[in-house]
């Protein structure tokens, strides 16, 4: 009867551990350094338009959750960014490692990023 | 009375010493044990290491030629002479056009040691040509390494293969600017002769560590005045490869600074373990450029660092190096990795650029802790 419950126990851990471990692993596998510059060049185009005041983006990767991320770049809502132009003129790489590095830098990730 | 008693004693004994000795000589004469060796297949003229240090010479001069007359792979690539030329007693008529025309040239052969017949068989045919000022250096290679401040010369064979198996530390005697920088053997430090007191810090702390010196060929003294102060250091195993660069370059082609950086696994980054080596070894041959701000900056980056900060980056972009590799770092890959694509998107044509995707701690000082990302 012990050692039934001790597998038990085994197997639920097993199970637990495996499945974090692929939900962590879980994500957008664009180049998140590429997208980095990608998101600021695209605020420096913006600003060189006066559409925008700062060429500096208003907004981080630590300022929403890894989900919330997910959802808006899976629904392509990207009206929170402004500079709707130059978000328009994106390709498809480029936005998926815009979106590689905003999730993998969320504020719930192990390394929130801001945009200084 | 005792001093009568202690001069006998002292008679007997001279006497029984005189008797022992002359019981031996006759025996050994008698019994005829010891060995007649038979000379008859040594050449003439043997001179000792001290004859062959007195006419080496770099350059070798014109009217001497020291001769290694051992197999070549096995042998003469692995540790010769410095200056000697290899003809093989087993290819000797096959090379004998590598002995000098003139026949008063002095010939010094040479081989195994002692009981190596080679370099008199060879130096016999030497004189059947016709050379008149022949010798055999008898006690041969064996000898000449064992003595103090006397080290080997090694062939590009044996430096490829001590690369390769990671044997060695390489260091070129050669300024770095003029002649370093346009070109060198792989994974080789940089040591120029001039400032051998001051960087000679570079060389490893344990002094049994294999190290071989070479510089611009055979003309060159470079790597040979730096191996004899190794030598005076210390240091237990120097080797010197004379033919050098040139000698290199025929054989393996030309190498520069793009063979020493090697790409990372992620797109743009540079190998960790490389770019360790080359932070320890060689610092100056890379431009390191942390992007950080000037505040941290100020708190500890590597030594030969310069700081520009990320965002002050782009401005300068056109005036970076396109000589040497250009490699950004920041603590996490993620500032330098952005100044990898700016300068990829910006100056396309700079292809020597990479970026260090780890985690670096700047502990200050000049130290850090270099560890992979997660």
């Amino acid at each position: 009867m012990f050692k039934k419950s001790i597998i038990t126990i085994m197997v639920f851990i097993f199970t637990i551990v495996s499945f974090s471990m692929a939900f962590a692993s879980e994500g957008p596998d664009g180049n998140k350094r590429k997208g980095k510059y990608t998101y600021r060049k695209v605020y420096k185009a913006c600003a060189a338009t006066g559409e925008v005041e700062s060429k500096t983006p208003k907004m981080s990767p630590a300022d929403k959750t890894m989900k919330q991320w997910k959802e808006i770049f899976k629904n392509k809502k990207f009206d929170e960014f402004g500079c709707k132009g130059n978000w328009a003129e994106l390709s498809d790489k480029d936005i998926l490692d815009i979106y590689s590095y905003f999730y993998h830098h969320a504020a719930d990730s192990p390394t929130p990023a801001k945009c200084q | 009375m005792k001093a009568n008693n202690a001069k006998t004693l002292i008679l007997v004994l001279l006497a029984g010493l005189v008797l022992l000795t002359g019981c031996t000589a006759t025996k050994t004469a008698k019994t005829g044990v010891t060995p007649v060796e038979d000379t008859s297949w040594m050449f003439h003229d043997i001179v000792d290491a001290k004859f062959v240090k007195a006419h080496l010479a770099v350059p070798m001069p014109e009217n001497v030629m020291i001769i290694d007359a051992r197999p070549y792979k096995v042998k003469y690539t692995k540790g010769h002479i410095p200056g000697a030329v290899s003809i093989p007693f087993s290819e000797f008529d096959k090379k004998s056009n590598l002995l000098p025309k003139d026949k008063n040239t002095l010939l010094i052969y040479y081989c195994g040691g002692l009981k190596c017949k080679l370099s008199h068989k060879s130096a016999k045919k030497a004189e059947k040509l016709g050379y008149k000022n022949i010798k055999v250096f008898a006690k041969g290679y064996p000898e000449w390494v064992s003595r103090k401040g006397n080290y080997a010369s090694v062939s590009a064979e044996y430096v490829a293969k001590q690369i390769a198996e990671n044997n060695t530390v390489i260091v070129d005697a050669r300024p770095q600017k003029t002649k370093f920088n346009k070109g060198h053997i792989p994974t080789a430090i940089n040591i120029p002769f001039t400032q051998f007191d001051v960087l000679s810090g570079k060389l490893p702390r344990d002094l049994n560590t294999p190290i071989t010196f070479y510089c611009g060929g055979l003309k060159c003294r470079l790597s040979h005045k730096s191996a004899a102060k190794a030598l005076k250091m210390g240091y237990t195993n120097v080797k010197v490869f004379a033919k050098g660069y040139p000698e290199w370059k025929k054989t393996y082609g030309e190498s520069n600074e793009t063979l020493q950086v090697q790409a990372g696994k992620v797109e743009g980054s540079i190998d960790l373990e490389r770019f360790k080596s080359i932070i320890a070894n060689n610092p100056e041959s890379i431009m390191l450029i942390d992007v950080r701000d000037a505040d941290e900056f100020a708190k500890g980056s590597f030594k030969t660092a310069m700081n520009i900060p990320v965002e002050k980056l782009e401005p300068k972009i056109k005036g970076l190096p396109d000589d040497k590799p250009v490699v950004f770092v920041c603590p996490t890959g993620a500032r330098s990795g952005e100044a990898y694509y700016m300068v990829k998107d910006v100056r396309e044509s700079l292809k020597d650029v990479y970026y260090v995707e780890a985690q670096i701690d700047f502990k200050g000082d000049g130290k850090y802790e270099i560890k992979e990302l997660k």
